[in-house]
């Protein structure tokens, strides 16, 4: 959660116009201007997953590649790009540690869904604006902050998470349902005051 | 169609989900309950999109030199993903397995008490410790009173069960925190089939219990 950049308000949308370049005419400049600005950070990302360095440069290069081939399933309408490039790596990674070319289904395949289809979500559509979500997550207060990033990047058990924080059986289960109704409740108010200020 | 569940994973096994963090056997259990769940499947949806933030603003860490250009090289290659599992098996009839475990398992129960049947689920990724099953309790048969030494989540496939902390019906999950106690049963009616992924050995209580120790494989 470091501090947004100028730029980062703009990059969202040159993101989704790459996706598009890509799937529209396999375009290479811009499939190597999305490398250079995400293969670096999924590195990054990898690493702080647990990764050893030498897996954490293929898996990068990997999810990468699986941003090419997939560019055409990117539904702008349902996530930014930064997420989708996020759940790809994801993936990824958990297919590398299970060694299986068999992801768990994707949990917004429409074969999955027998239920009615999603209703309209103001809080996911509020999400998909990166920079709005960027300043909702700076709200948190740092020690709601502090839970919602270990769930990301520890892979371990919260009783242990609590061990490392020093903090009270519970309380990290605690913290993060704040959070996440803290997140939901300032994604679900109007836009006017949205984005980096 | 199944009606929504009613119990829901904790927000923080919704997020660690999302985050690609949880154990390969609590991510299975969670993934059959989004089967059903769309609210779940917004929060993780939610927590995908968080996901995508912490990615963005990530510092950056060099690749090599020659990472872009053999990226480029590689393009065309043809993919090489293993086709997805035939939906195949049925734990009873007229019910499907979850597709999260697909090819998992040829739906053969053991019986491994009177009223009991157990099958073992062999997860890739599982980390040792980590326990995968499915178990089918006859209808109104009690469990023995067990503690978990490690987490505990389940998700129930068919049928409901009854703990002190209520009824679970299909599409609900349960989680127990270490340490904790319950005794479920099946309610009448239906034997209660459910998805359960323990970390840690179970603890059972007085000597029935124990002599049924083996009915959870542990």
């Amino acid at each position: 959660m470091n501090p947004a950049g100028p730029e980062s308000s703009e990059a969202p949308r040159d993101d989704a116009a790459l996706v598009l370049a890509i799937a529209t005419r396999r375009d290479r400049a811009a499939f190597s201007a999305l490398f250079a600005r995400y293969a670096p950070r999924l590195k990054t990302w990898f690493l702080r997953s647990g990764t050893p360095a030498d897996r954490a440069e293929d898996l990068a290069q990997e999810t990468m590649l699986a941003v090419w081939r997939r560019a055409d399933s990117y539904d702008p309408g349902r996530a930014a790009v930064a997420a989708w490039i996020f759940t790809i790596g994801r993936n990824q990674r958990i297919d590398a540690l299970r060694r299986l070319a068999r992801p768990l289904p994707d949990a917004d395949d429409p074969s999955l869904a027998p239920s009615a289809p999603e209703a309209p979500d103001d809080v996911l559509d509020a999400a998909r604006d990166e920079a709005r979500l960027r300043a909702a997550l700076r709200d948190l207060p740092p020690e709601q902050a502090e839970v919602v990033r270990l769930a990301y990047y520890e892979d371990r058990p919260h009783a242990e998470i609590e061990r490392a924080l020093g903090i009270p059986l519970g309380t990290v289960k605690s913290r993060l349902r704040l959070a996440m109704g803290r997140l939901r409740a300032r994604l679900s108010q109007p836009a006017s005051k949205g984005g980096a200020p | 169609m199944m009606r929504e569940p009613t119990h829901h994973p904790a927000d923080e096994t919704l997020l660690r989900h999302a985050a690609g963090s949880l154990p390969a056997g609590s991510a299975l259990v969670v993934a059959a309950h989004l089967e059903h769940c769309p609210r779940c499947r917004a929060a993780v949806r939610l927590g995908e999109a968080v996901g995508g933030v912490l990615l963005a603003d990530c510092p950056e860490t060099p690749l090599a030199q020659d990472a872009l250009a053999r990226s480029l090289a590689r393009l065309e290659e043809p993919e090489s993903r293993a086709p997805a599992p035939a939906a195949g098996a049925e734990l009873a009839p007229g019910l499907a397995l979850p597709t999260a475990l697909r090819g998992l398992t040829d739906g053969r129960w053991r019986r491994v008490a009177p009223g009991i049947g157990r099958i073992r689920l062999d997860v890739p990724g599982a980390r040792s410790g980590e326990l995968v099953y499915l178990l089918r309790v006859a209808p109104g048969r009690r469990l023995p009173e067990h503690g978990h030494r490690g987490q505990e989540i389940t998700c129930v496939l068919a049928g409901r069960f009854r703990d002190a902390s209520g009824v679970y019906g299909p599409g609900d999950v349960a989680e127990m925190e270490a340490g904790a106690d319950h005794q479920p049963s099946a309610e009448p009616g239906e034997a209660c089939i459910c998805l359960i992924a323990t970390d840690g050995r179970l603890r059972m209580r007085g000597l029935l219990a124990r002599a049924l120790q083996p009915l959870v494989g542990v």
